[in-house]
């Protein structure tokens, strides 16, 4: 009963305490009681800020409210004891109040809020002069007293020690509680927790009174303690004092207040004797606590406990008799469409997923599949179309928390799990209990501690645990957002057969992915998307062979690039090469042993399927990310170890993907900051010079050098982004997709800028998708898989190579 | 007469505000992290000021520029120590260690400097000028033609020179800086050096019309976050025009109101405005991914 | 791993380390046989009103170093026990908590803020400490209804004050309608009570009661709507920093209004920070450096400066009142301590009123205290006094 531990210490903690308080002298009694009442209101915070993730400078407000309810309610002749959850009420409800304009704002905007609330409760006392007697305060508040018993320094200290037991109890409760995990699932992320069906707006203002409550609780008591309160016994400096409280115990940590409280209550008696030095030196105290434990002191202790390392036990139960839905639908999606800045990212989508199938969405990068994923799951409100689930309701437009209620689940792209929540909270906190969720957990798959914390576990786990999360929801649909990416070979395999288990059970799932292998092995039915239409749907078979799709995929008929006349030769000494390169991020290396190699004046492509760690590739090599092992060597100088700008200014340019332009800077801007990294400190006039042969370069640039880089259509920035990397007259150039979500024509264009390039002597890294393109003015090719160079060679011997084709579509079924 | 002088008062009051502000814009630009003791930067450059030019007799045309580049060294010292140790940890613990820091500052600076105001003359707050009738001081009318030159000073540094474009691409896109071959941190440390020197300017040019004393910054220091929050953090114009904004309510309230409820009025205000509009009045939403 | 085990046993040890302190000087440790006499003070040692407390703590330092220098009292030495309390109720509370029930003080003095000494009155009459305010005036200090009242006081009473001002601008400027200018704060409110009270005593109708704000740079808009209601004299209650405000805004509107003043200019360097329009405004104080100075307060002045290097000039002597009620607080104490023959609170209590003639800083005392009357400064007992250059001195 592990468990019980820490509510035995705290109780067994307070038994000491109060045995303390009773021989204890009046000074100490009275420091006891002031450092309870710091514990109150610190649990309160810890309820705000280490539950919910909400910041709040603004809780002696909250304070100074329930010390004057209290303290005008008991001069009214009011019984302590019938005024002090009159304050605690009152407090709440402020609480609730403040909530409304404070949950629109997040960060600073949030705490400049509560900032100004502070402010306005100070002003407030003062001015209303009749009731709260002004910035003179109020004098004589009686102590409480119990028939004969009136209550002196003994007896105050051990209500504060009761109360301040009571609420750390509570708070162990709390946080245990399916309440507590739903407002730290919140803040964790928002955005899973609306998908498993919690309204983060409900909860977060739940936990504003919650924590206003218990700070006008410990003011309530503060004036009987004190006798008398002003504002000057609320400074705005308290408030800032709370927040150091929770936060140098450990946001979240049921025992941090504690030791916060000893801190900023309890120190500055250690300090008395300092007098004007005293407020000196506690700054520098607190000051070196948070750099020894920037996570709070409680938080450090926490991080050295062991985990239990039990996993999840097949309990026998009868999972997909559980997860079959009661009125199993179909998913019925009717000419969908949405706009984003005038740009349509998808329109006329339609498809239908029967319950029992799996349904594919696919397509290159920048299909719009993601974006009909989010309509469906109620993160964007689409601008046309319907999506019903059965006979319900249009749900196109609901918000994600209520389209989680219909039934329709979903994973993310990247994982969103609740990260400081072990993985059976994760599942439970979508509905099940904790049986149903060690049997879902068992169901998928999952290997690991039951105990785990979410943010420790590797990446496959984490997609396992988000799909039992999504299952444990009883979803009729659940919607897959490329749940494969970054999994291993044997890994997409299990996750293949699950998908199909799952969808056995009677569940309609919907996939969204880019492993051709898996989409092919599992799907009933698939949907192509291209450019935010559907080009193509039918059975898996149907779709391999549809020569719109292969176009689509491998760039194809509309596209078309010049290769080199005649082969490349020259030296053989390389200008880039990665040995034995293994990095990631997190606990699995997206990339691994990888060895590439460029000399002078050479393009080399680097292909391979989305996910397969060619833009993981690229960001080691740049130096944005650093690699866990091997070498990158640059013109002969390691440079495995260098920050990004150093290789920058050493003569590596990476033109990245996405184009990455300065959106708030004009063009001519961008490109002259290219030249930033160079080392030969060129003057005004060879930079204008440099610059107008960029625009010769690129004529449709100089139309725009004015204009904000930000307002270029998506070709015009993938040139600048280009004519930026070239300023940097860069040994080698690398090109992260530069074909990504570009019209053909457009494509043609930046390609023929590359057989250009090529011609000039430029030696380029090419990163691309449209493997047929690439391929053609590439001089040498590395085909990555799963993060593995599965086969390297000239370009020409590659592009006939039917294991590049099975790399980007999967291998062609056998008898089809 | 009472309107025009606190006209006057309200706008060279907010444009100390919006430079204030501005420090936390450039921080936060760059970094996402403000200095939470800038309140104290603010006194820190009133009270160098008044130590090099009065007590040590310096000239005061080196006592300015070398007050501000005391204070660049104490913004350098605060990212260095109270907000990279933290950032680097992923800790949001910065917050409470620039308010410890400016809580150390403080109060080193009452034993060094005294505990007593003392006053920074300016031959341009002796004698007053008649303003539409209303007797106003002449360094009250120049600040803040001061605030807007530097406001727009700083505009054009960032916009008109290449340094400054590299800056400006730092805070539009960290990672797509660092392949230019520009050194992050290095920008970062910097625009805490210019924050504190943003705030060192409003210490000395306010200190005249008030005092110097080391308490003096606290309240700066607050209602000049409000000032950038209001105006919406990221845009340095929309912090002028919030300075200059919340400078005119605070003085109009106190004339036609009385100074009672100036403070209850305008931090209502403030609320109210980010309830209205959660990313200020002049701020943009940024986009929500999934 | 190896590094942030590393941190966090270094953690543990601190903790502990803290705890452990904690515990010793908060549970442990009683108090050693007392070799000296302790007196406490509790009052703003930092933040805005620090200078008020150094003020009370040289004052009262020159006394005891006076009283120790000839024998101490009761044949021990007298040690004083200072503690900030911040401005902040609250916090004075508890120093004096520390003060009377740790340190086992035989008295203990207030400083200058009025909430923290009313925060504190009812404790000290529970713990039966005699409890002597040098600075804050606020009225209910003394006169707080106790049947055993330990709480004295060697400063001024701010309804007297205002009696004082009203009285003082009426002979003086013939004021038939006072205008007040408030600092916006505890004290302002308490005066505002007290001069509304004397003015209407006195028959005369206010032309208004305007507030202001520390940090206010400009109080023209408050001072013009007096104008504009025909006040004929200022009675300004503020702290140094906003009074020269007050003159500076007077001067801006070319306004050349009599200004009566509760003593707060005289706690810093009023001349230097309102310019030479300062030197018009008359103020309450109860005691100067300055002008013909008797032999005792050339004593005390040397003292001062042989003490503290760092007082060189009068100016440097601020706030005198701070310094003089502390000092001549301390030796009343003393004298008590001494016909009491303990520093047992209740005799010590009995001794205050039994306090015979004693030729203090500011006055001769006769008999200074009584059970009716716990504050040995009266109404006849305040100067008028104004700037000159950086001195302050009296009127004539």
């Amino acid at each position: 009963m592990a468990r019980f531990l820490l509510p035995f210490a705290i109780l067994l903690g307070a038994a000491a305490l109060a045995g303390f308080c009773l021989v204890a002298e009046s000074y100490t009694l009275f420091v006891i009681a002031l450092i309870a009442l710091t514990v109150i209101v610190g649990v309160g915070l810890n309820i705000l800020l280490g539950l919910a993730g909400q910041v709040s400078l603004g809780h002696v407000g909250f304070y100074a409210i329930g010390a004057y309810v209290s303290g005008i309610l008991i001069l009214k002749g009011w019984d302590f004891f019938a005024a002090l959850p009159v304050a605690v009420l009152v407090a709440g409800l402020v609480g609730a109040l403040l909530a409304l304009p404070a949950l629109r704002v997040s960060g600073p905007y949030l705490a400049m809020v509560t900032i100004a609330f502070a402010f306005i409760v100070e002003h407030g006392l003062i001015e209303w002069r009749d009731v709260t007697g002004g910035a003179n305060g109020l004098m004589g508040i009686l102590p409480p007293s119990i028939g004969p018993l009136v209550f002196a320094e003994k007896e105050m200290a051990l209500l504060a020690v009761a109360l301040a037991t009571l609420c750390l109890l509570g708070f162990w409760r709390l946080s245990d509680s399916r309440l507590g995990r739903a407002m730290r699932a919140v803040r964790d992320s928002e955005v899973a927790a609306q998908s498993v069906g919690l309204n983060p707006v409900s909860l977060k203002t739940l936990a504003f009174a919650l924590s206003a409550a218990l700070a006008g609780l410990a003011g309530a008591v503060f004036a009987p303690l004190l006798m008398f309160i002003s504002p000057g016994s609320f400074p705005f400096s308290q408030s800032i004092l709370f927040l150091f409280a929770v936060v140098l115990g450990g946001a979240g940590t049921v025992l941090g207040p504690v030791i916060g409280a000893l801190v900023v209550a309890g120190l500055p008696e250690l300090l008395s004797d300092l007098a004007e030095y005293r407020l000196l030196i506690f700054g520098a105290l607190l000051l070196g606590v948070l750099w020894i434990a920037p996570e709070g002191l409680v938080g450090l202790l926490a991080r050295l406990k062991r985990i239990d390392p039990r996993p999840a036990r097949d309990t026998g139960a009868d999972v997909s008799a559980l997860l079959r839905p009661e009125k199993a639908a179909p998913l019925v999606v009717e000419a969908l469409g949405i706009s984003f800045g005038g740009v349509k990212a998808a329109s006329g989508v339609g498809f239908t997923a029967q319950p029992g199938a799996v349904t594919a969405v696919i397509g290159p990068n920048g299909a719009g599949k993601t974006t009909v994923l989010n309509m469906i799951g109620g993160f964007y409100r689409p601008d046309a179309g319907t999506i019903r689930l059965g006979a319900a309701d249009n749900l196109a437009g609901a918000p994600a928390y209520k389209v989680a209620r219909a039934g329709i689940a979903r994973t993310y792209q990247t994982t969103q799990l609740f990260g400081t929540l072990s993985v059976v909270e994760n599942v439970r906190i979508a509905g099940a209990d904790a049986q149903t969720a060690e049997a879902l957990l068992a169901f998928v798959g999952y290997g690991g501690a039951l105990a785990a914390r979410a943010d420790d576990l590797p990446h496959v786990d984490r997609r396992l645990v988000e799909i039992a999360r999504a299952l444990a929801t009883r979803p009729r649909v659940l919607l897959l957002d490329e749940p494969a990416a970054g999994l291993m070979r044997a890994d997409k395999d299990a996750l293949g057969a699950l998908l199909r288990r799952i969808a056995q059970a009677g569940i309609a799932v919907i996939l969204v992915e880019h492993d051709m292998a898996l989409v092919m092995g599992i799907s009933d039915h698939i949907v192509v998307l291209d450019a935010g239409r559907p080009i193509a749907e039918g059975a898996p078979a149907a779709i391999r062979a549809n020569p719109q799709v292969i176009a689509a995929y491998l760039g194809g008929t509309q596209t078309r690039a010049r290769a080199r006349p005649t082969p490349w030769q020259g030296p053989a000494d390389a200008v880039l090469s990665a040995l034995r390169l293994t990095a990631g991020y997190g606990a699995a290396p997206v990339l691994e042993d990888v060895e590439i190699e460029v000399r002078p004046g050479e393009l080399v492509a680097l292909l391979g399927a989305n996910g397969a760690g060619k833009s993981t590739a690229m960001k080691a090599v740049s130096g944005l990310l650093r690699p866990v092992s091997g070498d990158i060597v640059l013109k002969d100088v390691r440079v495995s170890t260098l920050p990004a700008h150093r290789i920058a200014r050493m003569g590596l340019a990476l033109v990245p993907e996405g184009r990455q332009v300065f959106p708030e800077l004009s063009v001519r801007d961008n490109i002259l900051l290219g030249a930033s990294a160079r080392r030969d400190a060129p003057d005004a006039a060879t930079l204008e010079q440099e610059l107008e042969a960029q625009f010769a370069r690129f004529p449709r640039l100089k139309e725009r050098a004015a204009s904000r880089a930000g307002l270029l259509s998506g070709g015009e920035q993938q040139m600048l982004a280009l004519a930026r990397g070239l300023m940097a007259k860069p040994d080698i150039l690398l090109l992260d997709e530069p074909s990504l979500g570009l019209a053909p024509a457009i494509i043609n264009e930046v390609f023929d800028v590359l057989a250009d390039l090529r011609e000039e002597g430029v030696t380029l890294l090419l990163v691309d998708q449209m493997a047929a393109l690439a391929l053609t003015v590439a001089d040498r090719a590395y085909v990555l898989e799963s993060g593995r160079v599965v086969k390297a060679g000239t370009a020409r011997d590659l592009s006939g190579d039917a294991a590049l084709e099975a790399a980007y579509l999967g291998a062609r079924p056998a008898a089809s | 007469m009472l309107i025009v002088s606190a006209i006057v008062s309200g706008l060279s009051l907010g444009a100390m505000y919006g430079l204030i502000a501005l420090g936390y814009h450039v921080t936060y630009a760059v970094s996402n992290t403000v200095n939470f003791s800038q309140g104290s930067s603010v006194m820190l450059g009133a009270v160098l000021c008044y130590t090099l030019w009065i007590t040590f007799g310096l000239p005061v045309a080196l006592a300015i520029p070398l007050a501000l580049l005391l204070c660049a060294l104490f913004g350098l010292a605060v990212e260095r120590f109270l907000v990279r140790p933290f950032v680097a940890r992923g800790s949001n613990a910065w917050l409470m260690a620039t308010v410890a820091g400016g809580i150390i500052l403080d109060n080193a600076v009452m034993f060094g400097f005294g505990k007593e105001p003392r006053s920074l003359p300016s031959a341009l707050a002796v004698s007053p000028v008649s303003v539409f009738g209303a007797g106003v001081y002449p360094l009250q009318l120049i600040i803040p033609v001061i605030g807007l030159a530097i406001a727009l000073a700083l505009h054009v540094l960032l916009n008109r020179t290449a340094a400054g474009k590299r800056l400006l691409a730092v805070v539009q896109n960290p990672a797509a800086a660092r392949l230019m071959g520009i050194d992050v941190k290095r920008a970062i440390a910097l625009s805490f050096a210019a924050s504190a020197v943003l705030a060192g300017v409003a210490g000395m040019l306010i200190a005249p019309l008030l005092s110097v004393s080391s308490d003096m910054g606290l309240m700066f220091g607050i209602k000049a976050f409000a000032v950038a929050i209001l105006g919406g953090i990221g845009s340095a114009s929309g912090i002028m025009a919030a300075g200059f904004l919340y400078g005119l309510a605070e003085a109009l309230i106190t004339a036609t109101l009385g100074s009672s409820y100036t403070q209850i009025l305008v931090f209502s205000a403030v609320i109210a405005a980010l309830a209205l509009m959660p990313n200020g009045l002049f701020g943009r939403a940024a986009v929500k991914k999934v | 791993m190896v590094r942030s085990l590393r941190v966090s046993r270094f953690a543990l040890s601190r903790r502990a380390a803290v705890l452990g302190l904690g515990a010793a000087v908060l549970f442990g440790a009683p108090a050693l046989a007392q070799e000296t006499i302790k007196v406490g003070l509790v009052a703003a040692l930092s933040g805005q009103s620090a200078k008020s407390g150094e003020a009370i703590t040289r004052g009262l330092e020159v006394a005891i170093d006076e009283i120790n220098a000839a024998g101490g009292v009761l044949g021990k030495k007298i040690e004083l026990v200072r503690r900030d309390d911040e401005s902040n109720p609250a916090k004075g509370v508890v120093a004096a908590r520390e003060l009377v029930q740790k340190e086992k003080v035989a008295a203990f003095f207030g400083g200058i803020d009025t909430p923290v000494s009313l925060a504190i009155v009812p404790f000290a009459n529970q713990a039966k400490v005699p409890f002597i305010g040098v600075w804050a005036a606020g009225t209910g200090i003394t006169r707080n209804g106790a049947p055993e009242n330990y709480v004295f006081r060697v400063s001024a009473v701010d309804e007297l004050v205002d009696e004082a001002m009203i009285d003082f601008g009426v002979k003086t400027y013939k004021t038939a309608k006072p205008g007040l200018m408030l600092i916006n704060n505890p004290w302002g409110e308490s005066n505002e009570k007290g001069l509304k009270a004397a003015a209407a005593a006195k028959g005369l109708t206010l032309a208004g009661a305007e507030k202001f704000d520390n940090a206010d740079v400009d109080m023209v808009p408050q001072l013009t709507r007096l104008k504009e209601a025909g006040a004929d004299t200022i009675f300004l209650v503020a702290n140094v920093q906003p009074a020269a405000q007050v003159v500076k805004s007077l001067d801006r509107m070319g306004w050349n209004v009599p200004v009566v003043s509760h003593w707060g200019p005289a706690g810093g360097r009023f001349t230097e920070l309102g310019g030479p329009s300062a030197e018009k405004v008359q103020m309450v104080q109860t005691y100067t450096f300055s002008g013909n100075l008797s032999k005792k307060g050339q004593t005390v002045l040397a003292a001062i400066k042989t003490k503290y290097p760092q007082v060189t000039t009068l100016a440097d002597i601020t706030p005198a009142v701070g310094i003089a009620n502390a000092y001549d607080a301390m030796h009343l104490l003393a004298l008590a301590i001494a016909k009491a023959g303990t520093t047992d609170g209740p005799e010590l209590r009995k001794a205050f009123y039994e306090i015979g003639t004693y030729e203090g800083l500011i006055k001769t005392y006769s008999k200074p205290f009584s059970p009716t009357n716990q504050d040995a400064l009266g109404k006849d007992d305040y100067i008028f006094t104004h700037f000159k250059g950086a001195e302050i001195v009296p009127v004539n």
